[in-house]
């Protein structure tokens, strides 16, 4: 690395050079150094990772039974067999790809316009907007869910009582099949801020002159932002889509806390992750649970690696040097 | 090769120091009074290192009681159970009791983690049959400790009741909550309405409203009648008007309260067993007419809340004053009074529970203490164990509500209650509700027992939830759904 300090340039001294000098003793002895630095780190994801994870993936191959006289036995793959057949896994992953599919562009696409309006130079007060926007993120989420529990109650909540202001019944938002997904993702929306705040830097950085550039041109503001703004942060809406992606996938705490895990109404809100703390937390069967667990990373792996490999096509990275 | 020397010693390090701070217990090393669970025991507060067995801390042996399976886990029950280990821990030098309180609803899991992790408490309890059948086959046969004991205050079939059906006996009577039906008064007396029978007649069967318009046998025909009375709208609207608004309910007239389980409900029809001898399952035809009644009751005639709008009013119903009747068990007198938000819950009375084609069944949970068959330290464990199911006995069961089994205790136990709610409760209608206890009980073991629970949980909810359910094709899907975890679970 060249650091340029107005006398000349000048060789920063941790600057990588030849392979050669990567071996020399003095490399050496810095690397050790370093090494020393992130132990902590290392020893940690030992300790709290990948060892528990190398033993969920020998207990998916076990009966391992938290409160069982019997002592555990090594089953091959009769876990993983049963996940095939189990009807239950069929049930709590198709509730769980109904919710992605309209959880995800929601989770991406509402916090990106958002981040839209609040970059808009003529808007006023945009701080504050920010800041507003943002606050709900700082409560702690169990909180803000009990709370939405009780406004969205079909009998007392406010939202009810104020759609029959106007004359509308409102449903049971939460124990009508139809309407508990909808009304999941709202609950979500609550949580938007830290996505909008980054979709904001992104915005923030693209570079004026290009926007300079396609006013000159006559471009409209749609123009703009479809051929502007939105290819220089296709990056950001890449890790947008990765982070709640995985999100869903894990999707737990809402309907453990309004539910109580129970799945209601009708098992429409017994997402796979639910399933999971079933079999591991209620039925104690953690041989089962580690076989979900680990095909769940699979899939999430699987499907992550997908969009990776996709990212090629619409992901421009060659704004961000 | 330095470096991996470094490594190695870096990570031998942070395993001595996990090891030595994590946490004690009878099989450890090191233990502190109560360093587990959501509040603990500080009276003792000392740490203490184990010798040769591992529950001695210096000169006296560590014993852990865990509390939140059944009762024990409300606040207003922690007071008297942390009096109850102080008094014990000062009455003698040999022994440490430590108690770990756990909320009921994280407590199952934390028990198995424990199990699992081999840091097992000693004790567990109070604990019904619910509780217990999720630990079947993990409790000390107290068979040999029992004999050199005074066991002459309890009767002979109530220690009989504790064996487990291989014969092994693991508890000793401790306490027994009848069912009974709570009453507001106050509603009764705004509807001009008599009161639910006091009394239950020879064959457990009562009359309602004798002498009055109102006079019928006392069953679920003159509940329903009498809870659309009893049942009311926004608008001031009873259940009995057509133009009743079921969706806008302020006061309903009969509820299953904190007794919804189904096999709980379904059981104050008619008792029942829902396994047939082939291991196949045959939800009993008595529990399927009440789950009809009970889904009408809600959706139908609006006269008992739904979830949504038990969400809405706390699903400790009957505390607010707005349901008038309530099928539960005795132990449900912790609940009622709430002091601090200046609830006295003087509101209120017992009467008997109405009849179902002719017969009474009064749902009994009984309560007692375990040791884990795991205890490092048997004697120790019995000693304390025999403690709290005798001396200790009358504190803890006017803190839990219970019925004591020992019935010399009856007496001084209804009077704390008394002193608790001094309207003047007609305590012995609940007592005799011990007469029409359900046998085979509600909580009789099956195999899957967790999961049966779970796949109950899943009709209740739509009894509660759906007002379109087709419940006889809901049992047919749970009768399969049950055969099923029969077969996967059977020994």
């Amino acid at each position: 690395m060249t650091i340029d300090t107005g006398e000349g340039a000048i060789d920063h001294p941790i600057a990588p050079t030849s392979p050669k000098a990567l071996t020399s003793g003095l490399a050496r002895a810095r690397g050790r150094a370093g090494l020393w630095f992130v132990m902590p780190w290392i020893v940690g994801f030992l300790l709290w990772y990948a060892i528990p994870m190398v033993a969920s993936l020998w207990f998916s191959f076990t009966d391992f039974d938290l409160v069982s006289n019997d002592p555990t036995e090594f089953i091959w793959f009769d876990n993983w067999r049963r996940l095939v057949t189990d009807p239950a896994v069929r049930q709590s992953a198709w509730v769980t790809i109904k919710f992605g599919a309209l959880a995800l562009p929601v989770a991406v696409l509402f916090p990106m316009a958002l981040a839209y309006l609040l970059v808009t130079r003529s808007l006023k007060a945009r701080e504050t907007f920010r800041a507003l926007f943002f606050m709900p993120s700082i409560i702690p989420f169990v909180a803000a869910v009990l709370i939405f529990g009780g406004i969205m109650n079909g009998q007392i909540g406010w939202v009810n009582k104020m759609l029959s202001v106007v004359g509308i019944n409102g449903p049971s938002w939460f124990t009508n099949e139809f309407w508990v997904y909808p009304s999941l993702v709202f609950i979500g929306l609550w949580g938007v801020g830290n996505a909008m705040i980054i979709f904001i830097a992104s915005m923030n950085s693209v570079p004026s002159s290009l926007y300079d550039a396609a006013r000159i041109d006559g471009a409209s503001e749609w123009q703009m932002f479809r051929h502007v703004t939105f290819p220089v942060i296709t990056p950001i809406i890449f890790y947008n889509l990765v982070i709640a992606l995985i999100g869903i996938f894990n999707y737990f705490l809402v309907p453990f806390v309004l539910n109580n895990g129970s799945g209601d109404p009708n098992g429409s809100t017994l997402f796979y992750a639910l399933y999971f703390f079933r079999q591991g937390f209620q039925f104690f069967d953690m041989g089962y649970a580690a076989t979900l667990a680990w095909a769940l990373f699979i899939v999430a792996v699987a499907i992550t690696g997908l969009l990776f490999w996709s990212a090629k096509y619409w992901v421009h990275y060659e704004f961000e040097s | 090769m330095r470096l991996w020397k470094s490594f190695a010693v870096v990570v031998a390090l942070m395993m001595i120091i996990a090891a030595c701070g994590g946490s004690g217990g009878s099989g450890d090393t090191t233990t502190t009074s109560g360093d587990t669970g959501t509040t603990e025991d500080q009276g003792a507060g000392a740490t203490s290192t184990t010798e040769d067995s591992g529950g001695s801390s210096g000169d006296k042996t560590t014993v852990r009681w865990f509390i939140g399976l059944g009762a024990g886990g409300q606040p207003e029950q922690e007071a008297a159970q942390r009096e109850v280990v102080e008094q014990f821990n000062s009455s003698q030098d040999e022994i440490e009791l430590v108690i770990e309180i756990v909320e009921n609803d994280v407590a199952y899991e934390t028990l198995a983690t424990e199990i699992a992790s081999g840091n097992a408490p000693d004790i567990i309890g109070p604990v019904g049959r619910d509780g217990s059948n999720e630990y079947a086959g993990l409790y000390l046969d107290i068979e040999s400790y029992v004999a050199d004991v005074d066991t002459s205050m309890w009767e002979e079939a109530a220690i009989e009741n504790q064996r487990e059906s291989d014969g092994t006996l693991v508890g000793l009577p401790f306490a027994s909550y009848p069912s009974v039906l709570y009453y507001n008064r106050d509603l009764f007396d705004e509807a001009g309405l008599p009161y639910p029978p006091s009394e239950y007649g020879s064959d457990g069967t009562a009359t309602y409203g004798e002498g009055t318009e109102w006079e019928g046998p006392w069953d679920y025909d003159k509940v329903t009648e009498i809870a659309q009375i009893l049942s009311v709208d926004g608008n001031g609207v009873d259940a009995t008007d057509p133009s009743f608004d079921r969706s806008t309910t302020v006061q309903w007239g009969f509820h299953w309260q904190w007794t919804t389980r189904i096999f709980q409900n379904g059981s104050y029809w008619g008792v029942g067993y829902p396994m047939a001898d082939d291991g196949t399952a045959d939800i009993p035809a008595v529990w399927e007419d009440e789950w009809n009644w009970w889904h009408g009751a809600i959706w139908d005639l609006g006269i008992s809340p739904s979830q949504e709008q038990m969400d809405a009013v706390g699903d400790n119903v009957f505390q607010t004053g707005n349901l008038a009747m309530a099928a539960t068990h005795l132990w449900y007198t912790c609940c009622i009074a709430d002091p601090d938000n200046g609830i006295t819950g003087d509101f209120w009375d017992l009467a008997a529970l109405p009849a179902n084609n002719g017969a009474v069944t009064a749902n009994m949970h009984a309560d007692t203490f375990r040791i884990l068959a795991s205890t490092e330290v048997p004697d120790e464990a019995f000693q304390v164990m025999y403690y709290l199911l005798t001396d200790a006995a009358l504190p803890l069961l006017q803190a839990y509500g219970g019925a004591p089994a020992d019935p010399s205790l009856t007496a001084d136990y209804l009077a704390g209650l008394d002193e608790r709610y001094p309207q003047g409760v007609n305590w012995q209608v609940a007592l005799d509700g011990a007469g029409f206890a359900d046998d085979p009980s509600h909580e009789a073991a099956v195999p899957g027992w967790g999961e049966y629970k779970v796949r109950l949980a899943e009709l209740e909810s739509a009894i509660l939830s759906d007002p379109n359910l087709d419940v006889n094709a809901g049992i047919a899907d749970l009768e399969s759904d049950l055969t099923i975890i029969f077969e996967e679970n059977a020994e």
